[in-house]
């Protein structure tokens, strides 16, 4: 059920320069929420920015087994998230979610790769938590992080709790690998076949993830991002173009953010 | 809480009360259940429709502005027949009033779909959309010409006797003038303004923000343009005027009361509160209770000099 509602700001930290996670204290409708769906924030009292943001569910906040929060991790890149980083706890924002469809967890799905362009990596520590829940051990399971410069490689802490393998790249080399994720990617489907692949990152980079898979034929999973104005399906702003019906454009809000890659066109 | 009346005439049917939610902003209506009580909400107007689905534009279809944003949809639609048999049963669960907004790219395509609507029970009245800026081949076309938009109407208004209400564009060198042309062409009400025409660039790619290139721009950047609009159309009509633009509060509906609108459409502001309605209802009573004013009808058109 998606709920508009008040949140407090438990705590708001940065990272480094560039990047903060903030927690929400918030009702039990999260309690069902799934990796890969998102809430919009509003920052209240102020008009500009006028429009909602969207926002990957970074993790639960539980206490006694009840969710009673949620985390979002977020790059400040613009003054919506400039104001957002200047929260303090006992602020008050306006929360609406959860929104849209996540990934698909399966038994089928027990080797797994993770791959997080970026801020990217936001909802896939949401998706990583949620699989380990589910029994995957990750002992034949990746996950590859990317980004430009050091500053953009986020959550290595979060991956150390179990034995997942862990590949990092900048396309600066101050970190890891220099290049792009895909190169360590396509060298560990030489000799590994995951059963499912999810990715989140820029475009550029889920369409190059997209097509290694389809040349491995490997299932992947693709959260996208557009521009989003309600995030319920009412102003039809974050229209993309599928390969499942050409007549009709899909809309990331509802019948995303998670796409299967298959429905995603090439080029 | 003295008693108030809410109520308002806008030409062929009562309203509960003046906020209604503009169309193309309110989805086809069910997408707000969880956020509002649908019951409380004076009219639905859902997304315009024509006869047979349409795709829409490219993206990107949305860009925000400085209080505002600027969007060229494209009046993507699941068709006037797929809405009637798939949406409309779920909104007959409501009591509210449901205006269905038709645009079409001939007369005979609006006259059409008038035709579809007239004895459809659920359906209470429509929106002649004569100005929606993104849709090259329709929309707009009608909505720029006092002949065109008058001959759409009468020919809608051939083919139905329920409520008929027209969207006017801003989009024009005097609104005034086409607002008295669909007012005697059978028009029972005039709801305005639609969008007004922009677009943004970027200065890297140097190319236009929009797909479209160009788009509507919306939100409270265009309700000074709006409210002056209104107020010149309210001045030269007999029949009742619905404000729309940029209405993100009650003191901004109230101004298009006093300004001469005798009911509001709320667009842009549910996306940015998809409670806005209610608390722009719930802030109209307010005002209404501290100044003892019992009656809404009192403050429509009270503009002072």
């Amino acid at each position: 059920m998606t709920i508009q509602e008040t949140a407090t700001v438990l705590w708001n930290h940065s990272i480094n320069t560039e990047y903060a996670h903030i927690g929400l204290a918030c009702g039990a409708g999260y309690a069902d929420a799934r990796p890969g769906q998102f809430v919009t924030l509003r920052l209240p009292d102020r008009s500009t920015p006028l429009l909602r943001r969207p926002f990957s569910i970074h993790r639960k906040i539980s206490a006694n087994n009840e969710t009673t929060g949620i985390e979002i991790l977020y790059k400040i890149v613009g003054s919506f998230t400039r104001t957002l980083s200047l929260a303090k706890e006992g602020d008050r924002i306006d929360l609406l979610g959860p929104l849209g469809h996540g990934f698909s967890i399966s038994e089928q799905h027990r080797k797994i790769s993770l791959v997080a362009g970026g801020i990217g990596i936001a909802p896939l520590v949401f998706l990583y938590d949620a699989l380990k829940e589910s029994g995957v051990s990750f002992s034949e399971s990746a996950v590859f992080i990317g980004g430009r410069t050091q500053t953009d490689i986020l959550c290595k802490s979060v991956f150390s709790s179990s034995n997942i393998k862990q590949f990092i790249t900048t396309e600066d080399g101050s970190e890891g690998e220099a290049g792009m994720l895909t190169a360590p990617l396509s060298r560990w489907l030489k000799s590994h076949r995951p059963d499912m692949i999810y990715a989140c990152g820029s475009m550029p980079m889920l369409k190059a993830v997209i097509a290694i898979a389809r040349l491995e034929h490997v299932f992947c999973e693709v959260s996208v991002e557009t521009m989003m104005a309600c995030g319920i399906g009412a102003c039809l702003g974050c229209a993309i173009q599928t390969n499942m019906d050409s007549e009709k454009y899909r809309h990331v809000c509802v019948d995303g953010p998670v796409f299967n890659a298959e429905e995603l066109i090439e080029g | 809480m003295t008693s108030k009346n809410l109520k308002v005439d806008i030409g062929g049917i009562t309203l509960n009360n003046p906020v209604m939610t503009a169309s193309g902003t309110f989805g086809y209506g069910k997408e707000f259940e969880s956020f509002v009580d649908l019951n409380r909400i004076g009219a639905i107007i859902v997304k315009g429709l024509s006869l047979k689905p349409s795709k829409g534009n490219s993206p990107p279809r949305i860009i925000e502005t400085p209080s505002g944003m600027l969007n060229a949809i494209g009046l993507e639609n699941i068709g006037i027949e797929t809405f009637i048999t798939g949406k409309l049963p779920a909104l007959k669960d409501f009591e509210t009033p449901v205006f269905v907004n038709i645009y079409g790219t001939t007369i005979d395509e609006y006259a059409a779909l008038a035709d579809r609507i007239q004895d459809v029970d659920g359906i209470s009245g429509m929106e002649v959309n004569i100005s929606c800026p993104n849709v090259k081949a329709g929309g707009i076309a009608f909505g720029v010409d006092c002949r065109a938009a008058a001959d759409v109407v009468r020919a809608v208004r051939l083919k139905t006797s329920k409520p008929l209400m027209v969207k006017l564009s801003p989009n024009v060198t005097d609104i005034v003038e086409i607002a008295k042309s669909v007012e005697d062409a059978g028009a029972d009400s005039i709801s305005l303004i639609n969008t007004i025409t922009g677009m943004l660039i970027d200065i890297e790619t140097r190319k236009p923000k929009l797909a479209n290139i160009t788009g509507g721009l919306s939100g409270p950047a265009i309700k000074p343009v709006a409210l002056r609009m209104v107020w010149q159309v309210a001045r030269a009509v007999k029949v009742p005027v619905i404000g729309i633009g940029g209405i993100c509060s009650a003191e901004d509906a109230l101004e298009f009361f006093i300004a001469g609108a005798t009911a509001v459409q709320v667009g842009t502001a549910n996306f940015i509160n998809p409670r806005a309605t209610l608390d722009i209802l719930e802030g109209i009573e307010g005002y209404l209770e501290t100044r003892q004013i019992k009656d809404i009808g009192e403050l429509i058109g009270s503009i002072r000099s």
